[in-house]
């Protein structure tokens, strides 16, 4: 799947918890550097900033109209 | 990188268990409260029986249930963790528990110093937990309706206390307040400002991650909780006022709202991705109808304030909206977050070398459509005893004190199956 933000897209919109977490950590791994990770979900996933946060990374969350928050997460 | 979900700053689960394991409890008693006061109960809401049930329901079943869930969620949904949450889950439930089994008392046995006595303990008890979750959330930016709407509903509890508490010393102390109508706006703020507000705060949350549905959009989140709130001021102005046709048309504007985001999650459910109902989805969507004809009676009543005089109007009203909507809607989360953090925390000891038994597994799908049923039965008989309270108030309060019992039972074993698993894990890990 591909996204204006990135081509490195999780869509976990439609997954129950905790596939959307174990998912983004996978992608995580592999991701190569310089390149960022968008997650597409339905919530705001507050446990997921805080592990991102103690690994390093950042993320940038904007809510779009359709109720789906696009998680950007890079490491800087 | 961290494999397990982060759990640094969850609170442990004896935080928010203790709530949900003693709230039907207090649902039973209110129950067998019906069982004893016969049809009386349902003859008046100034009846002391009837205010006794709605409040060991209002405040002993909704009301625990609501901040336990919060004490666990809020770091979860807006990232914001209480400092001390299994001081504030000991301090919250104890003065919940206590208070409204004091208020029942106070309002069965008509004395006005216990019912001092049981309004300072409930609102100090209110006031330590906004002041814990306020706290929490304080600096925490509202980047997501939810947020936004957690913040609301706080102010809201702080309104029904305040307005529960002015009740309570105007029925002790004779004060010359216009009592119905003080009593119409303390239920208005208990149920709109505060379960209302809160209900959908959590709603965006809930029903799209554990009914697998669509979101609800943007716009829509950001504007229903002010749109419960603003016609919610505008109904307390206008009972300062004495006002009472700006009162009815503020009731109506909140019906409507209401209404219609009932009617925008039953269309949700509609478009889930998974094809099965499970006991939460089918608790969702009793509890949304029983909601839409709750809130079309006040709408009818809003625009024809005759049929509210009708002696059913209000016993139907709370049964449906807060019987067969709030509990409906509250038992089926609590079908979905008891096995969920059971498994997350039993994963999480086991570290990942002894795997957790699944949700399914913790809390077996059969029992609990079983009581869904129970309890929907219950509803239906007490709807039916509004019309016929002689004949049917008797069997109406047995079903409902035993569709709560067997809450009771299917969560209490859960616990018992998490208590077990956790004994053995420590063991093995010991060992």
């Amino acid at each position: 799947m591909s996204h204006p933000k990135s081509s490195c897209v999780i869509d976990a919109r439609y997954l129950e918890p905790p596939e959307p977490f174990v998912l983004t950590m996978e992608a995580l791994d592999t991701l190569p550097a310089g390149e960022k990770l968008l997650l597409l979900l339905f919530r705001e996933p507050h446990p997921l900033y805080r592990v991102l946060k103690q690994n390093g990374y950042v993320h940038d969350t904007e809510l779009v109209a359709d109720g789906t928050f696009e998680i950007l997460i890079w490491r800087p | 990188m961290q494999r397990l979900l982060s759990f640094d700053r969850a609170p442990p689960l004896a935080a928010p268990l203790r709530f949900f394991l003693t709230a039907p409890l207090f649902a039973a008693l209110a129950g067998i409260l019906m069982l004893a006061a016969g049809p009386g109960v349902l003859a008046s809401r100034w009846m002391p029986a009837a205010l006794a049930a709605t409040h060991l329901i209002t405040v002993g079943f909704m009301l625990q249930i609501m901040t336990g869930a919060l004490i666990q969620i809020l770091p979860v949904v807006a990232g914001a963790s209480l400092a001390r949450p299994l001081l504030v889950a000991r301090l919250v439930h104890g003065g919940l528990s206590t208070g409204a089994l004091l208020l029942a008392g106070a309002f069965i046995f008509g004395s006005g110093p216990a019912l001092v006595v049981a309004a300072a303990l409930l609102a100090s008890t209110a006031v330590v937990f906004v002041l814990a979750a306020g706290h929490a959330l304080w600096g925490v930016p509202s980047t997501s309706p939810t947020i936004r709407g957690l913040k609301l509903a706080l102010l809201g509890l702080l309104g029904v206390v305040l307005l529960g508490g002015t009740l309570a010393l105007s029925l002790a102390k004779g004060w010359g307040l216009n009592l119905p109508r003080l009593a119409d706006l303390h239920a208005g703020w208990g149920l709109g400002a505060w379960a209302g507000v809160l209900l959908v705060a959590m709603a965006y949350v809930v029903v799209p991650m554990f009914q697998l549905t669509p979101a609800y959009p943007a716009r829509l989140s950001w504007w229903v909780p002010p749109a419960v709130g603003v016609p919610l001021l505008v109904w307390t102005g206008a009972a300062v006022m004495g006002s009472e046709g700006v009162i009815r048309l503020a009731q109506a504007g909140i019906a409507l709202v209401g209404m219609g985001f009932a009617t925008f999650t039953l269309r949700l459910q509609r478009q889930r991705r998974r094809a099965r109902a499970d006991p939460t989805f089918r608790y969702w969507q009793g509890g949304l109808w029983n909601i839409l004809a709750a809130l079309a009676m006040l709408l009818f009543a809003a625009l024809r304030p005759d049929l509210s005089e009708w002696r059913g109007w209000t016993p139907l009203f709370g049964i449906l909206f807060g019987l067969g909507g709030f509990m409906s809607l509250i038992t089926g989360m609590l079908y979905k977050i008891v096995p969920f953090l059971a498994w997350l925390h039993l994963s999480n000891a086991g570290q990942g070398r002894i795997s957790a038994p699944s949700v399914n597994k913790i809390l077996p799908e059969k029992p609990l459509l079983w009581q869904m049923r129970a309890h929907f039965g219950a509803v239906a008989l007490l709807t039916a005893a509004v019309l016929w309270p002689e004949g049917l108030v008797w069997p109406a309060g047995a079903a409902f004190a035993v569709a709560n019992g067997w809450l009771a039972v299917n969560l209490f074993a859960a616990a018992r199956l998490y208590r077990r698993r956790m004994q053995e894990i420590t063991a093995t890990q010991e060992s």
